[in-house]
């Protein structure tokens, strides 16, 4: 199946990871001339940016599903330690569909 | 006592007492056929055992069967642990079922291979259709058990990977009657859009085959199937996988395995950024000061360094020039007279003589116009540099094959030595010996 980039006009972090790469072999092997190299050089830190900026988009947030008395569904959070994600408290894994 | 008469309900109640009471109706296996299966909105579940000559109704209470890792159905093969009693007001016995056990497994698995070739003539399970889940999640969903071991293992190894990862959990029910409506329910609330789910974990953790039976019914391989949202089969076994990882677009072996597939290393990840971005840099500075060396050979040029030299190079050969001339012509007025003296010896010497001059003269212009960098670049002489922007001045420094920079009037080139000829001493040695004496 075909992939779809998530957002509208914006690389994939993959597809960003593989254009930093290309560039920086490009500058490396020295082809482009100084003018390029520095668009080329430019153009990578931007890359660059982008991918720590998409790395750091999700907020840590772990959450169960509940199915209300009136069937609606709502989130709930479930607490857990940050440093070793154990949860905090097994009250918080409760819950269901049905 | 032959006299002795009984109400129903006493020899009723003797039955009881000698049914009930006797161990060897208490606790015993029975195998045989489900038939009239009726699961009860209490929970409780009613069948007939059979086989080919007799029928026994059964009862398997709620309490009894919570723990039950299947769904019971017509024809099944089962094996029941239980106890009679007798239900006096229907003057009926009844099978009191305990605990109940699959009898035909290798009917199951039959079933399971056969639904499985069903699906793969129907193209289901065709690789190509097969989705890809983004390399980098932002929110992971899981479908499993909120109580069991599966949905720790993946909070901790997910956010182990990904700190700063989002997960939403739909509780599902993984064994029993309902698993598979539960499994499904939270497949289907996953996939809605208002989750923004970008890959989905649905398993549990290892069991018996009998407990791995919901991922092999039709229904939840359908709806893994049927998942908008990339699914990654997760469940826990030795030997034989269950359905749901061929339907699935990934199959982990174990809940924690599925949380390695879905997320990736952020550190890892911030390692690659860091150093193609250190490769970049490292490369475009190298190539910044192989080209600021290169100018400051060129621009490290007498001329470069001083450019009131040129001029006053030029103003003191004209100065140099003026007095060569004006000796000259004097020397030739001198000459004249000498010749009217004393031809043709003197003539000869003054015509040695001044040819000498004159070609040293010439000699030394070229060399004036030859510091002028724009000259001789522009008039197509080039300057070779090795790597390091130094002149090159000798073919002695150079060995073939060694990279040089050219630079050009207007620009540079980066060139590779090919073949290196050495100049017999000649004209240039003479064009050097002409400058000095100027």
């Amino acid at each position: 199946m075909e992939k779809k980039t998530p957002a509208k006009g914006k690389p994939s972090f993959e597809k960003a990871l593989e254009e930093l790469e290309k560039i920086a072999e490009k500058l490396e092997d020295g082809s482009l001339g100084l003018e390029g190299s520095i668009a080329e050089f430019e153009r990578g830190s931007r890359l660059a940016r982008y991918c720590r900026e998409k790395l750091d988009e999700a907020e840590r947030r772990i959450e169960i599903l509940q199915k209300g008395e009136d069937g609606t569904i709502e989130k709930r959070a479930v607490r857990v330690k940050p440093d070793t994600g154990e949860i905090d408290d097994d009250e918080d894994l409760q819950g269901s569909l049905l | 006592m032959e006299d002795h008469t009984y109400s129903v309900s006493e020899i009723t109640r003797l039955l009881k007492k000698s049914i009930e009471g006797n161990p060897e109706f208490t606790s015993v296996w029975i195998k045989g056929e489900l038939s009239n299966v009726t699961y009860h909105s209490s929970g409780h579940i009613y069948f007939t055992l059979k086989d080919e000559q007799a029928v026994l109704s059964s009862a398997f209470f709620k309490y009894a069967n919570k723990g039950l890792s299947f769904r019971l159905e017509e024809g099944m093969s089962v094996l029941s642990l239980g106890s009679f009693t007798v239900y006096e007001k229907r003057g009926s016995y009844q099978f009191i079922v305990a605990q109940m056990r699959l009898e035909g497994i290798g009917e199951l698995l039959k079933r399971i291979e056969q639904l499985k070739k069903k699906l793969l003539d129907e193209g289901a399970l065709d690789p190509a259709r097969k989705k890809v889940k983004p390399f980098l999640p932002r929110r992971l969903g899981v479908v499993t058990s909120p109580t069991g071991a599966a949905i720790r293992d993946i909070i901790k190894v997910a956010m182990r990977r990904f700190p700063n990862i989002e997960i939403v959990l739909a509780p599902a029910k993984v064994q029993g009657a309902d698993a598979a409506v539960s499994i499904i329910r939270g497949i289907e609330e996953l996939n809605r859009p208002v989750h923004s789910i970008d890959v989905i974990i649905c398993g549990r953790g290892g069991g018996s085959f009998e407990d791995l039976l919901p991922f092999n019914e039709e229904a939840v391989v359908r709806s893994i199937l049927a998942s908008r949202v990339p699914v990654i089969s997760a469940v826990g076994h030795q030997i034989d996988h269950p359905l749901s990882d061929d339907a699935a677009d990934y199959a982990a072996p174990t809940p924690s395995a599925a949380a390695e597939i879905a997320v990736p290393m952020k550190s890892e990840l911030t390692a690659e950024i860091d150093y193609l971005s250190i490769r970049a840099q490292t490369a475009l500075s190298s190539r910044m000061a192989y080209l600021s060396n290169m100018l400051s050979g060129i621009a490290g040029l007498r001329c470069f360094r001083n450019p009131r030299e040129i001029v006053t190079m030029r103003e003191l050969s004209l100065v140099d020039l003026e007095q060569k001339m004006t000796s000259a012509l004097k020397d030739r007025v001198a000459a004249g007279r000498q010749r009217l003296l004393a031809l043709p010896d003197l003539y000869r010497l003054w015509r040695t003589e001044t040819r000498g001059r004159r070609s040293r003269l010439d000699v030394a212009w070229g060399a004036v116009e030859k510091l002028s960098p724009r000259g001789v670049l522009r008039r197509g002489y080039s300057l070779a540099t090795d790597t390091r922007g130094r002149i090159i001045k000798s073919v002695r420094t150079v060995k073939p094959g060694e990279a040089i920079g050219v630079a050009l009037a207007d620009g540079s080139m980066g060139c590779t030595v090919n073949t290196i000829q050495r100049e017999v001493r000649g004209g240039k040695e003479d064009a050097g010996k002409g400058k000095t004496k100027l």
